[in-house]
């Protein structure tokens, strides 16, 4: 039985983005591909700004995920809840597009509720045991710096939260601007972060925030991430068509 | 798409579309990341209705609460009474009827009540976390917003079962401040021992007040805070082997957490009474009359707890 991979990038930020190809467009182009796109916002005392506040939605919709605009002390508590309901948004859809072929035009909406009910256990379950990659993206342009030892906490945080489930799960960090390209890779797929990991050394504050870019890199980690790069080239058709459609439906029935 | 504030407003009357009962609102009585609850009225009859706009963690709630319905143990949580969708806005939403509960939240309560309430209010808590544990959930996401200290009768309830998870799980949703893992002192997995950790924090953090705690909270954490805290309260320090047991994962059951807390609230309520008249004679009188009056009959709850083994 082939089990399903959810895969996410999760952007945390503080405002908007400022260089290169929309983040919107790019989150459209990474919910193309298979990949959901889920935004932070983190404040201060200040308040976000309508403008930062509507492309944080933009980014979300475009990119079939969820945001939440929060306080840096709540940081980790968001991440967590984010993933796990975008996580099980996604195994709805999925699910839904199963039970709408099998009983016609009417999905999981037009079933009565204890019936549904049912669903959500099975839906539930599947999001707990299903594998899981998410590529974290920080934002560390320089309004950021004051933030960041709640997102290094965070980050860490998050890796128990993954290593708590049941189904693998693997994440990858990594923070925009970059030095010499749009992003960074500070954490490579790990499936555990070490509390010591140091985000904060060695960073570019500038004022620069190529968020669109940065999504756009992210999404070739997803591709890196498939198969041993040896195999990569021959595997490569295969590998596309092997979406988590695919893999769901044997999946669930 | 936001994850909060998601909910629409609902109109003033609504029906169900499958059972067809018919509701009017009378007031909004939260709101919160997984929908908000309204109090309204079914014929007449009070009843709390949750909405929220992802149906699917709605109806997660409705899966727990169904399976905690059965006979005494209803105690637990609201009871369910209606599992529905309505239709706002042109959009339907999920929505489910529970008993309404009238009442307060627990950190208000304490705050007016006393800090002597906490280990009484505890020890209920266990209890009714016993019975979750044994249909095979933790709670989660256990806080004081999240319990309920009933008007009439002064027991405790849990609401928002939004973070219930299967035992083994990974914890659906859990608060910082109460979290065992951001305390650094596990993971997330659902074990009965998370729970536990939760309920100790939270006994720790409504017998300092809202103010002690807040300043305690800066930096790094880790339980040795925690114990710092313990030691420098009298309240505190005749708990401290059961709350440090708990910090550290040792109790297999809630009922043995419960049964040490109660031996030692026991202990106190035997000894204390000439102390404490002379301290704080006047207004407290009341309140520890009536605390007394509590702890008699959670004395006498375990003896009865005891008989129907
Ligand atoms: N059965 C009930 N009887 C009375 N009041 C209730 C009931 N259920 C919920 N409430 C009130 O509504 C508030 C919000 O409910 P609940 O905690 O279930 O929402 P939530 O969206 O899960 O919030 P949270 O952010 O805590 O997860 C509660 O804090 C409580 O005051
Ligand atoms: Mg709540």
């Amino acid at each position: 039985m082939k089990e399903a991979t959810l895969r996410q990038i999760l952007v945390v930020t503080d405002g908007c983005s400022n260089t290169g190809m929309s983040p919107v467009a790019a989150a459209a182009l990474a919910r193309e591909q298979g990949i959901t796109v889920n935004v932070i916002g983190v404040i201060d005392k200040s308040e976000m700004g309508e403008k930062g506040e509507r492309e944080i939605r933009e980014i979300a919709e475009a990119g079939g995920g969820l945001c939440d605009i929060v306080y840096p002390q709540q940081l980790a508590q968001t991440v967590q809840m984010l993933t796990r309901k975008a996580m099980t948004r996604t195994i709805h859809q999925v699910v839904n597009k199963e039970l709408k072929e099998i009983l016609g035009d009417s999905g999981i909406e037009e079933l009565a509720p204890d019936k549904r009910v049912q669903v959500a256990g099975m839906v539930d379950e599947l999001g707990e045991k299903s594998s899981l990659n998410v590529v974290m993206l920080v934002d560390t342009s320089g309004s950021m710096k004051p933030k960041l030892s709640a997102v290094q906490q965070a980050i860490h945080d998050f890796s128990i939260s993954l290593h708590s489930r049941s189904g693998k799960s693997r994440m990858a960090v990594g923070s925009f601007p970059g030095k010499h390209k749009y992003l960074d890779i500070r954490i490579p797929w790990t499936d555990k972060v070490e509390q010591a990991h140091q985000l904060t050394s060695d960073l570019t504050m500038s004022g620069i925030t190529p968020t669109g870019p940065a999504i756009v890199e992210a999404i070739a980690l997803f591709e890196q991430d498939k198969l041993p790069s040896s195999l990569q080239e021959r595997y490569r058709d295969e590998a596309e068509n092997d979406d988590m459609n695919g893999s769901l439906r044997d999946h669930v029935f | 798409m936001s994850s909060k504030a998601v909910t629409p407003d609902l109109p003033k009357h609504f029906q169900g579309k499958w059972n067809r009962r018919s509701y009017h609102v009378l007031r909004e009585l939260g709101r919160g990341a997984n929908g908000t609850v309204y109090l309204v009225s079914q014929d007449g009859v009070r009843r709390a209705v949750k909405v929220g706009a992802e149906g699917m963690d709605i109806l997660m709630e409705v899966n727990v609460l169904k399976s905690i319905q059965q006979g005494r143990d209803s105690k637990v949580g609201p009871l369910l009474c209606d599992v529905d969708d309505l239709v706002v806005n042109g959009k339907p939403c999920t929505f489910y009827a529970m008993e309404y509960l009238e009442g307060e939240q627990l950190d208000r309560y304490i705050q007016k009540e006393g800090e002597e309430w906490v280990p009484v209010m505890i020890v209920q808590l266990l209890a009714r976390l016993d019975v979750l544990h044994r249909h095979g959930y933790i709670f989660g996401d256990l806080k004081p917003e999240n319990i309920m200290v009933s008007r009439t009768d002064k027991t405790v309830r849990l609401i928002d079962f939004g973070g219930v998870t299967k035992l083994g799980n990974a914890v659906r949703q859990f608060t910082e401040e109460y979290d065992r893992a951001f305390w650094h002192a596990g993971d997330r997995r659902a074990e009965i021992g998370y729970d536990l950790f939760s309920a100790a924090v939270m006994m720790v953090r409504l017998t300092v007040g809202k103010e002690r705690w807040k300043s305690s909270q800066s930096g790094p954490r880790h339980t040795g805070l925690l114990c710092d805290i313990i030691r420098k309260s009298d309240s505190l320090y005749p708990y401290r082997v059961p709350l440090l047991k708990a910090f550290h994962g040792k109790f297999a059951t809630a009922q043995e957490m419960r049964a040490e807390l109660l031996a030692v609230l026991r202990e106190r309520t035997v000894e204390k009474p000439q102390k404490k008249a002379s301290a704080a004679a006047g207004k407290a009188g009341g309140g520890i009359s009536g605390l007394f009056v509590a702890s008699l009959l959670l004395l006498a709850g375990t003896l009865y707890y005891a008989w129907f083994m």
